[in-house]
């Protein structure tokens, strides 16, 4: 977005992508310009502010579920040590018992 | 709040014993037959130790999501609670050796995991919902992906405990001087 000052007059363009092309779309002048203008500053500090506290909860949400995904791993392992030292081995994914067992 | 959350870590000491488990299974799958009489051993020797503290962190952890759950509704975290419990006594069964105590916390904890993630998407979905309160796109497929994430880790945290089950009825088991109370 973009306020111009063109022989003191001011202009208001909004940038608009469609697809990979950005274009550059007229709003207004004068009075006008600088009022979409201020809106646009006013919503995009909103938008960032939402973002910001998205991925905060997302962190949250990330360090709550950290202790379930830790266990998950030690189960994994811990079972597969187990099946390993009972004489089983996987064969195409499957588990079976070994002939040397 | 990284010391808040030792609590629901293990501690580096087990990681160390996990990290020798893994190394020696996988040596012992290649064929190695020193490392499959030494992992032998080592699930023998260390082995309950650390499926006793799993369990107790994973007991921990799940608490902390039941209490993120119910939100300060002091009846939602009894039901949850209780929920939880009935489902360690079904699917445990009687007389669970203490890896089975282990897998049978990890299916209730992704459960939980499950039921944390939907109530917090649902909101975002139901009809009545402010649009002040709504979530941006990029949030929704996070959550969205962390869902897919608990349910993959809900089966196949139900196939490793069957897997065990099925296995070891098929051997003698190993005796184990752990006791881990189920409630």
């Amino acid at each position: 977005m973009a306020l111009e000052n063109r022989d003191g007059n001011l202009y208001y363009y909004r940038s608009v992508r469609r697809g990979d092309e950005v274009r550059k779309v007229y709003v207004g002048s004068g009075d006008l310009a600088l009022i979409a203008y201020e809106q646009d500053v006013m919503s995009r500090a909103a938008e960032e502010h939402r973002r910001q506290e998205e991925r905060h909860e997302l962190e949250q949400l990330e360090a709550l579920l950290a202790p379930v995904l830790e266990i998950g791993g030690a189960a994994e392992i811990l079972a597969r040590a187990h099946l390993i030292a009972g004489g089983f081995r996987r064969h195409k994914g499957e588990w079976r018992r070994a002939r040397s067992a | 709040m990284p010391g808040a959350l030792e609590r629901y870590q293990l501690p580096p000491e087990d990681k160390e014993r996990l990290e020798e488990l893994r190394e020696l299974s996988k040596r012992a799958e290649e064929g190695d037959e020193e490392a499959r009489r030494e992992l032998k051993r080592a699930v023998r020797e260390s082995s309950p130790a650390v499926i006793a503290r799993a369990s107790d962190v994973s007991r921990r952890a799940q608490h902390m999501l039941i209490e993120t759950a119910a939100g300060g509704s002091e009846l939602t975290h009894y039901a949850l609670s209780a929920r939880l419990d009935v489902m360690r006594g079904e699917i445990a069964g009687d007389d669970p050796t203490p890896l089975e105590v282990l897998l049978t916390e990890q299916v209730v904890s992704c459960w939980l995991w499950i039921t944390l993630l939907d109530a917090l998407n649902s909101g975002q979905f139901w009809r009545g919902a402010e649009k002040a309160i709504r979530v941006g796109p990029s949030y929704l497929r996070q959550m969205v992906k962390i869902q897919e994430s608990a349910h993959r880790r809900f089966i196949s945290s139900i196939q490793a405990l069957a897997r065990v089950r099925k296995l070891q009825a098929k051997t003698p088991g190993i005796q184990f001087n752990t006791q881990i109370n189920l409630r």
